[in-house]
């Protein structure tokens, strides 16, 4: 194994050391979904065989947004506070006293909120949803439970999970860049740090100017990328009263490959730009850390 | 013998203040450096330069690299302690020497672990729990387990009460010192560690005011008290500093007549903490 992929595995190791949060806040969650599983009041109707078929993705789909919600504000959390700490505690000392570059300890970190998080998320997701399944099905008498395992639903979540990280990752890198260089260079008052000078960019546009592009560049990168990574279910899809999707016929979609849209997302020059501009503020993080030690 | 540190005009700039400002320095193998200077001289500055943690103006080479550009490889072969208190407070110990031995191909995981047999210290215990002088033993055991030519220790005992504090240099000295290695410290405490010193360099205003052994000091500088009806007559020898206790003046004297001086009143070989005060109080004046 080379140094750099020798370091790399210590360093997100260390991630874990210093950031139970990564693991306890996904557990917590799944844990506080089952105890709702388990004592509050459902009323789960009858289903036949196909409108469960339908049910359990959708079931799966909500599931899987509501740990998606709590792993993106963890992971905002996690970027903007990953240079910021051991400048903090002035142990960045002890972490610059060894043979580890700052590119790779940047990068390293950067991996963790942008992949690893999401990854340990979608385990817990799967592992919640799964054991919920169960539980409600016993309780309602439902088939929801048992009908995960029919056909290849399980599966096309797992793909509709896979497609999301790497999205999420590659659509949400100028946020991250912008959340690591503020955390590799203020003092304090990181979160400040953050939100401040776009919201004064935007108004200083809206005086001054009266035009709105600031805010149209970053809502957009905000809030698009279902939109882009999605295909519109318009024409030939809908969704059912019960959460599931059908086509026009009545029958329900097929797969999940009908939804993603692969080959939009990865041929919009919006995508590439944004990711060329997580580069840059990237490797201005990287500068930054290698300059400056503790605060 | 090559120099292992070699500093040639070297600067630091923050914005208008100038932290060091044209130093240069030759620091050769199998010596222990002390770095000594009033507070906001240019210790810090100096040492971060050399541990590749802040780029500078000038010629810098430590163990024949350049360590703003070359820090990980530097790394390989030198290591610090920045004051003792940087382990961070959620690192346990047992994690500290897993990821040390797994990063530092020089690191040996024996010694750290005979090191700390040898302390309270146990490795299920989180940096918060220990106190400051166990850090101190666990950022040794770390650092002493590491076969490197070259430590440098910025106020490594700053806060450390007076046990910790001579335990931290009786092991640094006797467990660790050999004639391979190199150590370059600063403190502020200069009585503490003047008798391990081989060399002293003074910084002052980002400048070096001196640079010498300590074998030269004897040698080079003289002190010598006289009563005030000699004073004149001292005075014309070109003392660079003056010190009045109880009724006598203290004069220093720098590569001064020997013979002469001895005629004046008794001569003394001024200690490392005298010369540095004479030598910045006769700088300031």
């Amino acid at each position: 194994m080379n140094k750099g992929m020798n370091n790399s595995t210590w360093l997100i190791r260390r991630e874990f050391w210093e950031n139970r949060a990564i693991w306890m806040i996904p557990a917590a969650f799944g844990g506080l979904l089952l105890l709702a599983a388990l004592f509050t009041q459902v009323s789960i109707p009858r289903l036949t065989s196909q409108q469960s078929e339908q049910a359990a993705p959708a079931f799966l789909v909500v599931v899987g947004a509501m740990f998606y919600l709590v792993m993106a504000l963890y992971s905002a959390w996690y970027l903007l506070d990953c240079l910021h700490t051991d400048r903090k505690d002035r142990s960045i000392l002890f972490w610059k006293s060894l043979p580890v570059s700052d590119a790779n300890s940047v990068l390293c970190k950067l991996l963790v909120g942008m992949i690893i998080v999401p990854l340990v998320y979608f385990a817990a997701a799967d592992a919640t949803a799964l054991i919920a399944a169960f539980i409600l099905s016993i309780r309602a008498r439902a088939s929801i439970g048992s009908s995960l395992w029919n056909g290849n639903v399980w599966w096309q979540i797992q793909v509709l999970w896979m497609y999301v990280i790497v999205t999420t990752a590659v659509w949400y890198l100028p946020v991250a860049g912008w959340l690591m260089l503020l955390s590799a260079w203020a003092k304090r008052a990181v979160i400040l740090w953050a939100i401040l000078p776009p919201l004064l960019l935007n108004i200083f546009e809206r005086l001054f100017f009266g035009t709105h592009m600031v805010s149209q560049i970053i809502g957009r990168r905000l809030t698009a990328l279902p939109s882009v990574s999605f295909n519109g279910l318009g024409a030939n899809y809908r969704w059912t009263q019960e959460g599931g999707v059908v086509d026009n016929a009545g029958s329900s979609a097929p797969s999940v490959w009908h939804l993603i849209n692969p080959s939009g997302f990865f041929s919009s020059a919006e995508t590439w730009i944004g990711a060329a501009v997580g580069i840059a503020l990237i490797v201005l993080a990287i500068q930054l850390r290698m300059r400056r030690s503790e605060i | 013998m090559a120099a292992l540190i070699e500093a040639r005009d070297l600067t630091k700039k923050y914005g208008a203040h100038v932290a060091l400002d044209r130093a240069n320095l030759n620091i050769e193998a199998g010596r222990i450096v002390g770095l000594i200077g009033p507070n906001g001289a240019g210790k810090t500055s100096a040492l971060r330069a050399i541990l590749g943690l802040t780029n500078y103006e000038g010629h810098l080479t430590v163990l024949g690299r350049e360590p703003f550009r070359d820090r990980t490889e530097l790394m390989n072969e030198c290591c610090f302690i920045a004051d003792v208190a940087v382990l961070p407070s959620w690192l346990r110990v047992d994690q500290a020497i897993d990821f040390v031995a797994g990063v530092h191909p020089r690191f040996r995981r024996d010694r750290a672990v005979a090191f700390l047999a040898k302390t309270q210290v146990t490795g299920k215990r989180r940096m918060r729990e220990l106190s400051k002088g166990m850090k101190t033993q666990v950022h040794l055991a770390l650092t002493m387990a590491i076969d490197a030519k070259l430590l440098v220790l910025d106020e490594p005992t700053l806060g450390l009460d007076i046990l910790a504090r001579r335990a931290f240099y009786d092991a640094l000295v006797n467990d660790y010192m050999d004639e391979t290695r190199t150590i370059l410290i600063t403190t502020h405490q200069v009585e503490e560690v003047e008798n391990l010193l081989t060399d002293i360099i003074f910084i002052d205003k980002g400048r070096i005011v001196m640079d010498t052994s300590l074998e030269d000091v004897a040698t080079r500088f003289a002190a010598v008290a006289v009563t005030a009806d000699r004073l004149d007559a001292a005075r014309a020898e070109k003392p660079f500093y003056e010190r009045h206790i109880l009724g006598k003046v203290v004069l220093y004297f720098e590569n001064a007549d020997l013979g002469k001086l001895g005629s004046l009143g008794e001569i003394h070989t001024p200690s490392v903490s005298d010369l540095f005060v004479a030598k910045l109080s006769g700088a300031a004046a």
